[in-house]
Order: structure tokens, then sequence, then C-alpha cells
């Protein structure tokens, strides 16, 4: 390659690459490397020079087998992204498929409206489920219960023992799926707006009602979508802990029912113990399996196939 | 295009429409119900949800406390006006940031993937759908050490501003392999032969980028744009983690204001009228961004 | 104004090979036509001599300059794409001063040059506009005019009729051709449409499957085609094609009918021994009539179908397994009864002869 071409690339690609070298790939080394080290209190000069093998390891193997916090922690992680999954997979699906059949406009404001949710500031959003939730009498929720008189007097959902650890993982998988619901709703509706519309009316005409159309033309025709969509909401369940950061932090849930192995990394990092080496033992738990997942949506989406060639030899 | 053929699906058309209306209605009424009570309890003296109807009253005094840094009548402020027109602007610049960083690397990327042939330019692709699904929290903890080690030799003076630029930076790189996909995208569907008219012409790659190709892939910018703004305005975990105490956002600010679950010390609805402020350019870009959802999102998976 | 030179040039796109190993001339001022069907290789050859491809075999030559490894820009070169290409966001003028100012000449010669080539091709009303108010004659003017500006050496033009409609077609390539004789510029022309190619080349190249099957001019492609490509290919309705076999004595046996070719190509088929023949000819040079005519090779069969095209009808006859078209004066036509024995009057000079092995005119066959 001649050099005014080298440099042009170096114009276009550079600084992409640069920040994805500094934020993800020397982040993910160094993330591995402090897991070997004993840092806390994020003193750095001090530890990060002493080695001292897999020592967080066994710590968290530990932890994992005797504390029963962390077990808890295990727990909750699985059930919220079982369950959660499934909502964001199916629930977007049955919106897709409810907004599909509407009219434009009609799918427009709804979709619109489900979308709400996902672009809302994180803070915002859990001050709204904090308000619902709340503990007291002017919690949405409790008031809606004792007017229709289902309680007597208001519950704390998400703290009340009598309620573990079901209340609290009900409010963290409700609040995170009114968001994930989106995105399948999203790539649903686009996948079934692009089969020619032909198919359909032919269906149509041929009397086909509109479960059939649902059965044999819409959903075999997604397949492809629906594993993306399972396989990228695994992933984003399994690290995103914003909002659930802020529910524990308001003590709108249990902070032992309520937290997921993301905001556990998250809170022995920087806020309970500020153990960055054990902490960052357990992140790189979830750095393997993120890429193996990422892998295997690769693999299985079949992207590189996608991916077309540029044309020209210029 | 074939115009809205409504002849043959009109059978049930309007009965499925009202019915599915409905249920859509009914499934939504959390949403409609909590943002509505977040929104109004900001205008009125009580938290909606705890007073009888009667007892309701109109005010604006919630929005007047909030600006003057007040978290209750009868609290002490600590804050002042000041301090919250800061946390505002603190979070505009941030959201900026993020917008500016993103759409130039995105842009510049994007269009390197989809036209030029490099070595590895398949791989770096790949690379860029396996990054957009990879733990943020897993390397935050790696971010924050390069962080602290990084500042060590900028005189103390700085460092403030220097928390500003990594949070900034650090955000958008969540942000950029997506946005390079959707930018890949949109350049994708930019005629072969504009471009290569350009070249022929004697242009370099740089300035057909430039000159003509930018141009043409606008709704592309505006739509990574208005993300990266959103997503900027909305961050909460690396503002909390980078910036000293003393810089807060409106995210910050909401998050510390409820900390420890304590009712006492602060008027709820003044906490409304923070969150609602804050949601405000949301609701804003809300109405752009709309159009461009199903367009990026259609682009940004099936090629 | 410079020749163009491809020397042994082969284009492969991984696997496929597009052009295989083409050597052609191009002489310098001529208007070339590249013809032949949808990938067959004349725009991936087109492509070649801008630059836009590189051969992965072969050398590119520009009068005596190898401009192999030379980037279009600087090989100087003028292209108009099928769909124009205009950059949409910007007036007709920008677009056309595009190249000039890449250049950087001073503000005064742009304006120049781009007001002189857009009264040369009568666009200078439309300076001022965007391409999107355009039509698509004048926005191919407006392309044309952006490829003269820079005064390039050799004008590309990839299939620049075929965006138009069919009347449009016909004024525009008369003054296309009549504008490359004003201003001698060597140009390459590339199309699918037969018509065109020999109406306005001084010289057709015809390609298909990255190969080159006959070089010459529209006459020679015409009259005397080289291989039964190129013959099934000009012409419309191209050349009838008919299978014989050949007799001991040399003549030769076909749909019930025998027929002594003449002694040059009885000689060649006995060189070659041929046992079976190809024979084609024009559907112009035969005549349908209830009787059979004097000194004509008239097989017999059964008239299909007459279609009036105005002054001339095309005449369908089926005789045996073969489906015979001949043009002849509507008039005469339309005395012929559907469904009747007729005969196919053929002149026996126009017949060609094809070696069904190679498909190779046995004129073209030294033996």
């Amino acid at each position: 390659m001649k050099i005014g071409r080298k440099l042009t690339l170096l114009f276009f690609l550079g600084p992409a690459l640069f920040i994805v070298v500094l934020f993800y790939i020397v982040p993910l080394f160094l993330s591995i490397y402090i897991s070997f080290t004993p840092m806390t209190d994020w003193n750095i000069n001090r530890y990060l020079t002493q080695f001292i093998g897999l020592q967080n390891y066994e710590r968290l193997i530990h932890i994992m087998m005797y504390d029963p916090d962390m077990r808890a922690v295990i727990i909750t992680t699985a059930v919220f992204i079982a369950v959660t999954l499934a909502i964001n997979v199916f629930g977007g699906l049955l919106l897709a498929l409810a907004t599909y059949f509407m009219d434009e406009k009609l799918s427009l404001a709804y979709q619109g409206l489900w979308l709400l949710p996902r672009m809302t500031p994180v803070a915002v959003y859990s001050l709204l489920w904090y308000y619902f939730f709340h503990s007291s009498g002017i919690g949405l929720l409790n008031a809606i219960l004792m007017r229709l008189h289902l309680i007597s007097h208001p519950i704390a959902l998400g703290l009340d023992p009598k309620y573990l650890p079901w209340g609290a993982w009900f409010i963290i998988i409700f609040v995170n799926g009114l968001v994930g619901v989106s995105y399948g709703m999203i790539i649903f509706y686009s996948a079934f707006k692009s089969i020619p519309k032909e198919l359909i009316i032919a269906a149509r005409v041929d009397g086909a009602s509109t479960s059939r159309i649902i059965r044999h033309i819409l959903l075999p025709l997604t397949k492809w979508h629906f594993t993306f969509i399972t396989v990228w909401q695994m992933l984003s369940l399994l690290t995103s802990f914003a909002q659930i950061f802020l529910l524990v932090e308001w003590r709108v849930v249990d902070s032992t029912w309520g937290q997921t192995w993301a905001l556990y990394v998250f809170r022995t990092a920087f806020t309970t113990v500020k153990d960055q080496g054990l902490a960052a033992a357990a992140s790189t738990f979830l750095s393997i399996i993120g890429i193996a997942l990422g892998l295997v949506a690769l693999k299985a989406l079949g992207y590189k196939k996608m991916i077309l060639e540029p044309k020209g030899d210029i | 295009m074939m115009p809205e053929v409504a002849d043959v699906e009109t059978i049930n058309r309007r009965r499925m429409n009202i019915m599915l209306g409905i249920v859509v209605l009914l499934a939504s009424a959390p949403i409609l119900v909590t943002y509505f009570v977040l929104i109004a309890s900001s205008f009125t003296n009580q938290m909606i949800t705890g007073g009888i109807i009667g007892q309701l009253t109109f005010t604006l005094e919630n929005w007047i406390l909030f600006f003057e840094g007040k978290l209750a009548v009868t609290a002490a402020s600590v804050l002042s006006t000041w301090d919250i027109l800061r946390y505002i602007f603190n979070t505009f610049i941030i959201a900026f940031g993020v917008m500016i960083v993103v759409t130039a690397l995105a842009t510049l990327a994007g269009y390197a993937c989809s036209r030029m042939k490099f070595k590895g330019r398949t791989f770096l692709i790949q690379l860029l759908i396996l990054l957009h699904a990879f733990p943020g929290v897993s390397l935050i903890i790696a971010v924050y050490a390069l962080y602290i080690f990084s500042k060590q030799p900028l005189p103390a003076s700085a460092w403030t501003f220097y928390a500003f630029l990594y949070v900034i930076v650090a955000r958008a790189a969540l942000e950029v392999p997506m946005d390079v996909w959707i930018m890949k995208g949109f350049f994708d569907k930019v005629p072969w032969e504009v471009e290569w008219s350009a070249i022929i012409d004697g242009a370099s790659r740089i300035k057909v980028w430039k000159d003509i190709i930018l141009p043409l892939v606008k709704p592309g910018i505006a739509a990574i744009a208005i993300f990266s703004f959103i997503a900027g305005w909305g961050e909460l975990i690396y503002v909390m983690v980078f910036l000293p105490a003393t810089e807060k956002t409106l995210a910050t600010y909401i998050a510390g204001l409820l900390a420890g679950g304590s009712l006492e010390v602060v008027h709820l609805p003044v906490v409304a009228a923070a969150g609602t402020l804050y949601l405000i350019p949301t609701l804003v870009f809300f109405t752009f961004v709309r159009r461009y959802m199903l367009q990026t999102s259609l682009s940004g998976i099936k090629g | 104004m410079v020749s163009v030179r491809l020397d042994k040039v082969t284009k492969r796109f991984g696997k496929v090979v597009a052009i295989n190993n083409v050597s052609l001339e191009i002489e310098d001022g001529k208007l070339y036509v590249l013809l032949g069907p949808s990938g067959g290789g004349k725009t991936t050859t087109l492509y070649l001599i801008a630059g836009i491809y590189k051969p992965t075999s072969g050398k590119v030559y520009f009068d005596e300059k190898d401009v192999t490894n030379l980037t279009p820009a600087e090989r100087n070169v003028g292209l108009v794409f099928q769909n124009y290409a205009l950059y949409p966001h910007m007036k007709v003028y920008d677009n056309i001063a595009f190249p000039l100012r890449l250049r950087k000449e001073p503000k005064s010669k742009i304006d120049s040059k781009v007001h002189e080539v857009a009264k040369f091709l009568r666009i200078e009303n439309l300076l001022d506009r965007y391409p999107y108010q355009l039509s698509g004659g004048q926005q191919q003017r407006v392309a044309l005019a952006r490829a003269l500006v820079k005064e390039p050496s050799v004008l590309l033009l990839d299939e620049p009729l075929s965006n138009l409609d069919a009347l449009l077609r016909v004024y525009i390539r008369a003054e296309l051709k009549r504008m490359q004789q004003d201003l001698g510029i060597t140009s390459v022309y590339v199309t699918h449409d037969q018509s065109e190619a020999l109406a306005i080349a001084d010289k057709i190249v015809v390609i298909n499957k990255g190969v080159i099957q006959q070089e010459g001019t529209p006459e020679q492609i015409y009259e005397s085609p080289r291989n039964v490509f190129v013959a099934t290919f000009i012409g419309n309705p191209p050349m009838n094609i008919v299978k014989g076999s050949v007799l001991e004595d040399g003549t030769i046996e076909t749909t019930g009918s025998r027929l002594t070719p003449p002694p040059a190509m009885l000689e060649k088929i006995r060189k070659l021994g041929l046992k079976t023949i190809l024979m084609a000819f024009r559907p112009e040079s035969a005549v349908v009539s209830e009787h059979p005519m004097e000194g004509r090779f008239s097989p017999q069969g059964e008239l299909f179908e007459v279609e009036p095209l105005g002054r001339d009808a095309v005449v369908t006859v089926t005789v045996g397994e073969f489906v015979i078209k001949v043009v002849m004066p509507t008039k005469e036509a339309r005395e012929l009864r559907i469904g009747s024995k007729v005969y196919i009057n053929i002149d026996p000079n126009a017949i060609k002869y094809f070696d069904p092995n190679t498909e190779l005119n046995l004129e073209y066959i030294e033996a």
C-alpha cells in the first residue's frame, strides 16, 4: 500500500481504533491482571505490582460456596436473566405482532410509548419506580392496592422479608422488562415489515385467518431475528445494572435479593468493600461468558456472510 | 410501491384495530401511569398518590424550590441556584461531548469499513459487533484504574477537566462500535458510481468523504447524534465514578437525593420536579427519534 | 487524445474470471463500441480502461505509456455512468466545475470552461438547477459535461442511453456520434443494444463470457459474423440458424431439401471432414411465397404467423424443427394464409456456413 493510502486509512480508522484499544482491549487484559493482585481502596501504586496468583479466585469460589448472601446473588442473577429474557423476547414479539396488525399511525404511537423507558435517563426511570413501589402509602402500588381493599396497610414489596425473594425479584424483573421489551419489539416489527406485503395479501385472498398468517408466514420468516434478540438480550441482561443499582441504593429492593452478579461486581469494587482484586475476579467470569456468547452470536447469525466486500480497486 | 390495499384486509380491520388498541393500551398502563404521576407530582403540593384528590392543589413551589437548591420548604439549603444550574450545565457538557465524539468517530470509521479495502477488514467489523455485545461493567474497574493512573502526572488544577474528558470518552467508547456499524449501513447505501465519479475526477478519499458522501448520509448522522446525545444525557454510573463529588449532573444529583431512602429530609414533589426537568430533552428528541429508530435498527442488523 | 491498448488482460473476482486474456487496441480519435449481453464482460473492460479495476494480469497502455498502475485521475479519463451519478446535493454548475476545482484551476478559468462545455451541450440554462430538477436526458448531458470539461484523453460511456425512453434514445444517439466526431476524442462506448452499436460505432468489439468474439466495422460484423454467437446477437430479428447433414457428394440435406454450397465452401467442408453443418441467413435475405422461386434455395414449411411492422412484416415459418423468421414487404406478406404450406426462398449467396464443433464461420477458417 502506498504511503498516501496508509495515511488515509489512519485518518479514518485511527480515532475509532484508538478508543477501542484504550477502552476495550487494554481494560480487558488489565482487568484480568488486577484479578491477580490484592488491590483494594484503589491503591494502584501499592498493589499493582503485587502478584498473588489465583488467590482472589479462590476467595471468590469460597464465598460462592459458603456465603449465603453470595448464593443469593447467584440465584437472583439466574432467575433475573431467565425470566426477564423470556419477557423481553416474547413480550417484544407480542407487541410487534400487535402493532403490525394495527393502523400505521396507531402502531407508531404505541411503539413510541414503549420506547420511552429505554430512552429515559436511568435516574428518572428509577425514580418512576421508586414512587411506584414506595413502601409507604405514597407508593402508587400501595395506593392502588389499598384503594381496591386488597391490603389494609402499605407493604414494602422489595424489602419485607415476608415477600422475599419474590418481591424483590418481581420488582427488578418488572422494571427491566419494561425497558427490554422495546428492543425485541423494534427488531421483530421491522422483520415483519420487510416481508413483502403481497405474501400477506395472497394469504388473505386464500382466506387465511390472522392466527394462520402469524403461524405460517410471520413467525417462520423471523427465526433469525428470534435468535439474534435472544442472544443480544441475554448479554445485555448479564451486564446491565444501573437501574438495579439505584433501586438498591434507594432501598426499594433488598440488597441481598435484588443484587445480580453485575451489580455485585460494581459494588464490591466501588461501594461496599472496595476490593478491586476480588471484584475483578468476579468480572472475569462475566467477560468470559460475554465473549463466549458473542462468538456464538457471530457464528449462529452468520455475520461473516453478510459483510460484503467493497467494489473497485481504487 | 404498492398502495395500501385496504379492501382485502378490511374484513376485520376495524374490529381488530379497536381490540388490539385496547389490549396494548392496557399493557401500556404502567408506563402511562408512572410517567403521568411523575410529571403531575411536580406541579402539585403532594405526591399524587399520597393524597385524596380533593386535597391536591396546583403549585409551582416544587419547581422554585428545586431551582433554589432546596429539597423541602423547611430544609436548610446546602446548595444554591448556581449549583443547580451548574449541574444542568454539566449534564449538557457530558451529553454534547459524547455526541461529538461518537458522531465523529462513527462517521470516519464507518466510511472506511464500508468503502475501503484493507487487511483485517472483515475481522474488524466482526470485532465491532462483538464489542457492542460486550459487558461494559466488567471493564469499568480497569477503566477506572487506568484513569487514576493516568491522572497522577497531571497538575491538580487539571483534574476536573480531565475527569470530564474521561467520562465523555469512556461513555462514547460504549456507543462507538454499534454506531460505526450503523453508519456503515448508511454508507453502504450510497451508489458506488457517485463516489467513483469523484475519484475519477481526482478527489482524494478524504475529500470524497467530506464533500460528496457526508451530505448524502445526513439522516444517519442525525440519528446517531441524537442517540449518543441521549446516551450521554442519561449517563449515571460513569459520572458517579469519575466526577468529583462537587461536580454533579442531574443524574447523580437525583441519585444522591434519595440515597438511603429516607423521606424526612426530602419533599418528594421537589424530586419529581428534578426528574421532570431531566426528562425534557428526552421527550424533545423523542419526536425526532421515532422516525429513525426503524431505519437504524434495520440497518444495524441484517446487513 | 490517445490510443488505448489492452495487452493480454485478465480480470478475476475471487474465482470468477470476468475478462479472459483479452488484447485490444483502440485507435486514437475513434468511437469503439463494446457490445455484448449482460454479464459478458464489457463493463468490466470499460472499468479496466478507466482504472477502477486493476488487471489481475496483463497491462493497459495509453499510447506508449503503461498506465496499469495509475489511478483514474492520473489517467485523465472521463467516465459517464449509466445512472449519471451526479452529485445530488450540488447544483449543475458545481457538478461540472468539480473536477476543475480539484485541479485547483483559477476561478475565472473554471467559469469560462464550464460555460463553454455547457454551451456545447446546450445546457447553459440549467446551470443553476439541482440534478433532481432535471429530466433524464438533461442529467445525461450534465454527466457528459462533467466528463468533458477536464479535456480527458479518453471518453468512456457506460450504457449512456439505457435509462432514456425509446424515442429519446434515437435522437441522442445521433447527437453523441456527432459530438464525438466534432471533438475527435477517443471514445469507448458500452452497450447491449446491437442496433445502437451498428448505428454509431467506428469499430465494434463483441464481447461475451469475458472473451472477444469479434472485432470489426459495423459492416464487417453484420455481413461477416465470425461465429454463431455474433451471428445471432446482431440483427433484429437475428440470423436464422438451420442444421444440415453433409452427404457423400458434398451437398447438404436439410429440412427435406437439398442444397449445393459454393465451390469454396464445398472444399472447406470436405477438407474439414464435416458431417453436419450449420447454415445461417438473415431474415431479409429470404422471401416467403406459395411457390418456390428460381435460383433460390427453397425449403418448404408451414406459415405460423405474420407480424406487420409498418412497411415490412416479420413472417414466421416452421420448417421441421426449425422456426424461421423472414422480413419482407407487408403488402406481399398479407397475401399469405396462416397454416398454409409455403416456401422460404433463400438467396444462396447470402448463406453463411458454420462449423458445428467450433461454431466458427467457415470464412474465417483456414483450410
